[in-house]
């Protein structure tokens, strides 16, 4: 092909791309919009409240204080408290959601005369509100009329007069169990679906060469599985660090449970505080980010490793 | 090289937003420092004489029809003024925030304002409420003295009393003889003969609580003059001392750091504690539940005298409203006698009027008539200003923190002034 047949044949190419281009802006040029409104418009205007006070004495005043709200912030001791209370009951809610996921998802992925039953009982948990789960765990574990302590009272076992929300640590360990309860389902779906695309063949290579059950799992299972993992991680992580409704039904934030979410809610709703609160939201939404950006560059790696790999 | 133009994109246009509300949102335009008492809009009787035109009232959720009845006999009487009722959600928290929004929005659809007793200096402070000092003055000898004081900031009434709500002890007459005249002694009383109940869990509730033992032990929360905290006071360390005590005795169980109105009040029918602090709704369910109980006005503490802490609602007119004349009309009808005494027989909402509590049907509807006119003939509003939230949660983080987790008393109690005075610093 010479040179000058390219160009010729390049010429009407580079004009329909053009207008194809074009073409394509147009049409997504909509949903920008709606992103821009929905979406930026609020999160800028987050921002621009995080860096003003707005009285509550004076009608209609406000003053800039720049960078002030975030002082305040992160020099004050509840706001290190939110944060550390969210860590934990992300770190330890997390952690058991994937065991008990993990061992929920090989199960399901056994062949076995009823598993299409399991799997649909399975997600019953996940289906159900938050705040209607959060509303039953309070009543079962109700110190006095509780179903907890009715069953720990009746089998003579220690602890059946546990004020379970009404106690630091108690208050914590209810809250993760029911955040866990709820969503371990939602875990064991994401890994059963990355089980199901591991290759039966490998299994039976493995087996042919005298591999056990146990090393079968930890040399094929979960090197596999690993993608499905860090993207089931994720999803729960930024979910577990936002959380609210689980503390806000449970114990207003009482006993250790006032997690940031909850904090920003206290100063923006209650206290009308909405520099302050705004700064607070601004700075959850920075490390849910952060976290998430961990993760991502976690996962592209894993990812780009396995690629490799293969 | 995409990715980065993208995100200086999205930086721009950031820019480009905030600086769009600036103009609109920031609006600190005005240099009026002007607190309680500047727009100078006053409502005078004489306006709701010829008033005429629509009027909105926007109040919480209508769950026992009476707010509409009312509104039907206003407008049966074709003054001249048609009311429209518009429900708001039944959570307070909610209530606050869609009228708050609609004030700072400047929307002139909410007339009448139905507030929380708590919001009323907020609202006034913001500049949301009309001056109706003339028109309570031209009626102040119906209303209950101590509801009228949930009303007034600098000396002027901002909002006309609606409902009330005040405290009461419940006991168990199966297992307490006679009814204690002291906090003292309902604690002895609860330590041998089954306990006592109130509202112990991290939230306004124990504020209230709280307060009611503080304010009959001659403590205070505010100086006079509103301007600083007083709260760490030997009247107020004493206090939190016996309610600690209270709960190391035994006296009140260990649960109550859960307990809301609805959790108290079923320890109470399920015999969990033999005496309750809590308000009248609980008579009909109690009664209901066919508990043997008799009920009292909250006792004093020690020599002091006794306090209870007033709920309710008031109705404030907008300074947004279109027609203040005819909104008064109607809160001059809302509040009178016959619509107060259907307010208090069909939702249980008690009059702010005294002569309501001297009628037959509601004695005969509501057994405690007597006994809650003089429980809210002693009650005391909450601390009156425009960052009461604030300040309820330094009370209640606080004296929970003593309850629950062994805080001392005086340490508890500086803590809670000082955030007290930031809050009071508030800009």
């Amino acid at each position: 092909m010479s040179a000058a047949q390219a160009t010729v044949a390049a010429r009407p190419r580079r004009r329909s791309e053009v207008s194809e281009r074009r073409l394509a802006a147009y049409l997504v040029s909509p949903s920008l919009i709606v992103i821009a409104i929905v979406a930026a418009y609020p999160i800028c205007y987050a921002i621009w409240l995080s860096l003003h006070q707005y009285s509550l004495i004076h009608p209609g005043l406000s003053r800039w204080v720049g960078l002030g709200n975030y002082r305040d912030a992160v020099t004050s001791s509840e706001f290190w408290s939110a944060t550390k209370i969210t860590f934990i009951f992300t770190v330890i809610s997390v952690f058991l959601e994937l065991v008990i996921g993990l061992g929920m998802a090989l199960l399901m992925h056994a062949a076995f005369r009823g598993r299409a039953v399991l799997r649909a009982v399975v997600l019953v948990p996940w289906a159900v509100l938050t705040v209607g789960t959060a509303m039953m765990w309070k009543t079962i574990f109700d110190a006095d009329l509780g179903f907890a302590n009715q069953v720990l009272q009746a089998l003579h076992l220690p602890g059946g007069h546990t004020v379970w929300l009404g106690q630091n640590g108690y208050a914590m360990a209810v809250m993760i169990f029911a955040d866990v309860w709820k969503t371990a389902p939602f875990m064991a779906l994401l890994l059963l679906a990355g089980l199901q695309v591991i290759p039966d063949d490998v299994y039976e290579a493995a087996k042919v060469d005298g591999a056990t059950a146990w090393q079968r799992f930890t040399t094929i299972t979960l090197p596999l599985l690993r993608p499905a993992i860090l993207v089931a991680l994720i999803f729960r992580t930024l979910d577990a660090l936002r959380i609210f409704d689980l503390p806000f039904v449970l114990t207003q934030g009482s006993n250790g449970t006032t997690t940031l979410s909850l904090y920003a809610y206290q100063q923006l709703t209650q206290n009308r505080l909405i520099g302050p609160g705004s700064a607070l939201a601004v700075l959850t939404f920075v490390i849910v980010m952060a976290v998430s950006f961990l993760y991502i560059r976690l996962v592209g790696g894993n990812i780009r490793a396995l690629a490799d790999e293969t | 090289m995409n990715k980065k133009l993208a995100s200086a994109g999205a930086i721009l246009a950031c820019a480009a937003i905030a600086a769009g509300c600036g103009s609109s949102g920031g609006g600190s335009t005005g240099n009026t420092v002007a607190g309680v008492g500047s727009n100078g809009k006053t409502v005078t009787p004489d306006m709701a004489k010829n008033a005429k035109g629509n009027v909105t009232w926007c109040i919480g959720k209508d769950t026992t029809g009476a707010f509409s009845q009312v509104v039907k006999l206003y407008n049966n009487q074709n003054s001249g003024v048609h009311v429209k009722l518009l429900e708001l959600p039944t959570s307070a928290d909610q209530q606050h925030s869609q009228l708050t929004q609609r004030e700072q929005a400047k929307s002139s659809e909410c007339d009448i304002l139905g507030m929380d007793v708590i919001w009323t200096a907020e609202f006034a402070a913001q500049g949301w409420l009309r001056d109706v000092t003339p028109a309570i003055n031209a009626r102040k000898s119906e209303f209950i003295p101590a509801t009228l004081g949930t009303a007034q900031i600098n000396g002027k009434y901002w909002a006309v009393p609606f409902n009330t709500n005040a405290g009461f002890l419940y006991y168990n007459t199966s297992k307490v003889k006679k009814a204690p005249t002291t906090w003292q002694e309902a604690y002895q009383m609860a330590k041998t003969d089954g306990g006592l109940g109130y509202q112990g869990a991290r939230y306004e509730g124990l504020t209230v609580n709280f307060l009611e033992l503080l304010y009959s032990n001659g403590g205070k929360v505010l100086s006079d003059d509103g301007k600083k905290a007083e709260i760490d006071s030997p009247q107020a360390q004493q206090v939190l001392s016996f309610m600690q005590q209270g709960l190391k005795d035994g006296a009140v169980p260990k649960s109550n750091s859960t307990w809301m109105e609805e959790e108290s009040r079923n320890a109470f029918q399920n015999g969990k504690v033999a005496l309750l602090r809590n308000w009248p709704y609980v008579y009909a369910l109690a009664k209901q539940a066919g508990v043997k109980f008799d009920l009292v006005p909250l006792p004093k503490f020690g020599n002091g005298q006794p306090a209870s802490i007033l709920g309710g609602y008031n109705l404030g007119i907008s300074t947004y409203s279109k027609n203040p004349g005819g909104a008064l009309s109607f809160i001059n009808f809302a509040t009178g006698p016959a619509a107060q005494k259907k307010f208090f027989i069909k939702s249980s909402l008690p009059a702010v009027i005294t002569q309501t509590y001297n009628d037959p049907a509601v004695k005969k509807a509501q057994p405690f008539a007597p006994e809650l006119l003089k429980a809210v003939q002693q009650g005391k509003p909450r601390p009156v200003s425009p960052v009461y939230p604030q300040i309820s949660q330094a009370i209640y983080n606080n004296v929970y923190s003593a309850l629950s987790s062994g805080t001392s008393p005086k340490s508890a109690l500086s803590k809670a002034q000082s955030q007290i005075n930031k809050a009071l610093n508030t800009f």
